[in-house]
């Protein structure tokens, strides 16, 4: 069946979950609301949709849309060779949703990595810590109110004690 | 009588560090292996040691800009991300670009594509102990490197295209050079499958080793020669709306049905021949014609000598590099996926309307290729472990971003 | 000066100038290579441009049996404890050359995760810049240390 009859289906079958779809530049984006979105992905899955292609996030502080976070899907069917984006929108008081770590073994490490970023927590996830940035790191750099430069955290080394006194050379 | 009586030998569990500096490692990976004899019983990896917030640069630069910066995530075949990049900017503001600039970008991209797997399969050799191949390897990518340096000036880190454009356009008597480095890259991958293919130490240390399968290939988001080493036949070039002009040429995709380290192998090897083959075509069929965008479009850099001799290239140029000018995208997102030497290489990019893009996102190859290593290493040997790394090609700086 | 401190002086100055060739032509280097950087070392190696017809054709990738760490490629704050607990496990003497443009001050990477600049915690000799610097700018450090190595006295070393 097309993309467009599946969208289309997809919509009368889960009515509450659609908050608004849209087309840019060729491309479908399906904008959905963050706790429904384990069972839209599993029927976008069993009609054809086999790989996830990415999985990030997007802050829209400055940007605007329905709530803070948005969740980006990509999906690619190998049979049609046809191309969706899913996005599910998670609010800031709140920021959890759903993992789709049973469908797609890709999302483990995917996932991981947008909490690492952007503090999301992902439900029923296997092992949910950070990825990028060590153990111990504090704050969520990839959001729009965490400045460039850090805070601190790459000045906070010891000196090394060479334990002998080197003269520099005088030039 | 004489009665042998076998007892089992009680082995106990070590935990071995392959830490983030080891030659075998290529780049930065830390990976705790528990080992029983020396069976490794369980691999977890550790990632993020080359973390350099490549995306948060991404919302400060503005488009052109941001070009510098995607040479540095796959150091191994730079033109291939600037290509990317610059697809996914224009299929965002709807440009589209001439003939010419279309070809040279396949001619690059190929080229690339030559470096990378010669170099994958010579360090690949070296992890094993040939080292013949890795020397023969890299004195073709020296000879790439003179090509990439008569075109674009440096050797490495490139930053060859601009959105709508390339960065300049390529010298008079270029293709006689490529012709004769592609001569070249014949022999050398001649020279490389006769000391390798049919070599019994190098069978027994490749074949059935790795093995993935074709649900777990898809499953864990795994494309590129990995994956056609597996039995899927997917290539964005063939399979997807061709991008760039790629339906010009005629080559054909490789594909094995096993899916171990062997089997990679393979199918990089034969990947060089046929970007040898693409190259050859994209110099006799190359249309002329201008590589930039008019610049009254207001995207792309007028050129050089326009600039500095009348005013108008001055104010365009102007126009479009200072800060409160410059481009205005319309305000979306796009996403292009490309068929880069690792697997499907994207780059998602959101614009809200300023000169600086809201969000870049790199789609990387090789975090999906690597998340698969856990479990492909359950089983086998420890120096197992070095030839199953050399066959996923992980590049740490695309890895980390 | 009395016949004996001459005696003692020109003595010394002889076998600095022995110790001091001897060091500089036969560098043992250990590649702290991380990324792009990493490349080109590796570049630097191979057969084009020979590190080994300067005596640094030894790498033995342990900090225990080496006395050049060359810092190539940019470091990351997950990655800094790693290169401090290598350089002291590197025994003396020891010199280290900061190779690239990440390694000697962030380079291009002006962000939240990325050391700005080696010598804030480690002491560097000779700072190589380029993005990646060709290998014969490697070469040219690496004969710039050589002579700084040459000029060197007994003397500048002292108990801390």
């Amino acid at each position: 069946m097309s993309q467009e009859t599946l969208i289309s289906q997809l919509k009368e079958k889960f009515p509450e979950a659609f908050l608004d779809i849209t087309e840019f530049v060729g491309e479908k984006i399906l904008h959905l609301k963050s706790q429904n979105i384990l069972l839209v992905l599993t029927a976008l899955k069993s009609a054809g949709y086999n790989f996830l292609a990415d999985l990030t996030a997007i802050d829209n502080l400055t940007l605007g849309g329905f709530e803070r976070f948005a969740v980006s899907y990509h999906l690619l069917c190998h049979e049609t060779a046809e191309r969706v984006t899913v996005k599910a929108y998670v609010s800031e008081e709140n920021p959890t949703l759903p993992s789709v770590e049973s469908l797609w073994k890709t999302a483990d490490w995917q996932e991981r990595e947008v909490f690492d970023l952007y503090g999301i927590i992902f439900e029923e996830h296997p092992n949910l810590t950070r990825i990028m940035n060590p153990d111990d790191y504090e704050g969520y750099p990839l959001r729009k109110d965490y400045p460039r430069l850090g805070r601190k955290e790459r000045d906070d080394f010891p000196v090394v004690d060479r334990g002998i006194q080197k003269k520099k050379p005088l030039e | 009588m004489n009665r042998v009586t076998e007892q089992p030998i009680e082995t106990d569990k070590m935990v071995l560090n392959f830490g983030p500096q080891h030659p075998s490692t290529h780049g930065t990976l830390r990976i705790i292996m528990e080992l029983e004899g020396e069976t490794v019983t369980k691999a977890t990896p550790e990632i993020g040691f080359l973390h350099s917030g490549f995306e948060k640069l991404g919302e400060d630069l503005d488009f052109n800009q941001y070009i510098t910066i995607t040479d540095r995530m796959n150091y191994l075949s730079p033109l291939c991300n600037n290509v990317a990049y610059a697809l996914a900017a224009e299929k965002l503001m709807g440009l589209k670009v001439s003939k010419r600039t279309e070809y040279i970008r396949v001619l690059m991209c190929e080229l690339s594509r030559i470096a990378d797997h010669l170099l994958n399969v010579g360090m690949l050799a070296v992890d094993l102990g040939a080292m013949t191949a890795f020397l023969y390897g890299f004195r073709l990518r020296e000879d790439i490197y003179d090509l990439f340096e008569i075109a674009t000036g440096t050797r490495l880190t490139t930053s060859y295209t601009l959105v709508g454009g390339l960065m300049r356009d390529i010298p008079d008597g270029y293709d006689k050079a490529v012709i004769k480095v592609l001569d070249e890259t014949d022999e050398v991958a001649n020279e490389i499958e006769t000391l390798l293919n049919k070599n019994r130490i190098w069978q027994d240390r490749t074949k059935d080793i790795g093995i993935i399968s074709k649900e777990d290939a898809i499953s864990y988001g795994i494309s590129g020669p990995m994956a056609r080493a597996s039995g899927i036949d997917w290539d964005i070039r063939v399979n997807e709306p061709p991008y760039s002009s790629y339906e010009d040429f005629d080559y054909d995709v490789a594909i094995a049905l096993n899916g171990d380290v062997f089997d990679r192998y393979l199918v990089r090897m034969e990947e060089v021949r046929q970007s040898i083959k693409i190259c050859r075509q994209s110099l006799d069929k190359m249309p002329t014609g201008d590589v930039s965008l008019d610049p009254d479009l207001g995207f792309s850099l007028p050129p050089k000598d326009e600039v500095y001799n009348s005013i108008e290239g001055l104010i365009y140029h102007f126009e479009v590099t200072m800060p409160n000018r410059g481009m205005t995208p319309p305000v979306g997102e796009a996403y292009v996926p490309t068929e880069s030497p690792n697997g499907e290489l994207g780059y998602y990019i959101v614009s809200d309307g300023t000169r600086t893009p809201y969000r870049v996102r790199t789609r990387p190859p090789s975090l999906m290729n690597y998340s698969i290593f856990s479990k492909l290493i359950e089983g086998h040997m420890l120096s197992d472990a070095p030839a199953i790394l050399g066959s996923l090609n992980v590049i740490a700086g695309e890895l980390d971003r | 000066m009395n016949p004996t401190e001459i005696k003692s002086n020109i003595l010394t100055t002889t076998l600095e100038s022995a110790i001091n060739w001897g060091r500089k032509n036969s560098f043992w280097p250990m590649p702290f290579g991380t990324a792009c950087c990493g490349i080109e070392f590796m570049a630097v190696l191979a057969a084009r441009t020979d590190l080994s017809r300067f005596g640094a054709e030894a790498i033995r990738f342990s900090p225990r049996q080496s006395d050049l760490l060359i810092v190539a490629g940019r470091i990351s704050i997950k990655m800094m404890p790693v290169l401090i607990r290598i350089y002291e496990q590197m025994p003396e003497p020891k010199w280290v050359i900061s190779m690239g443009a990440c390694a000697s001050s962030g380079g291009v990477f002006d962000t939240y995760s990325v050391i700005q600049g080696v010598d804030q915690f480690i002491p560097v000799d000779v700072y190589v810049p380029g993005c990646p610097p060709r290998p014969e700018g490697v070469v040219e450090g690496l004969m710039k240390l050589q002579d700084l190595v040459g000029e060197e006295k007994l003397s500048d070393y002292s108990p801390a």
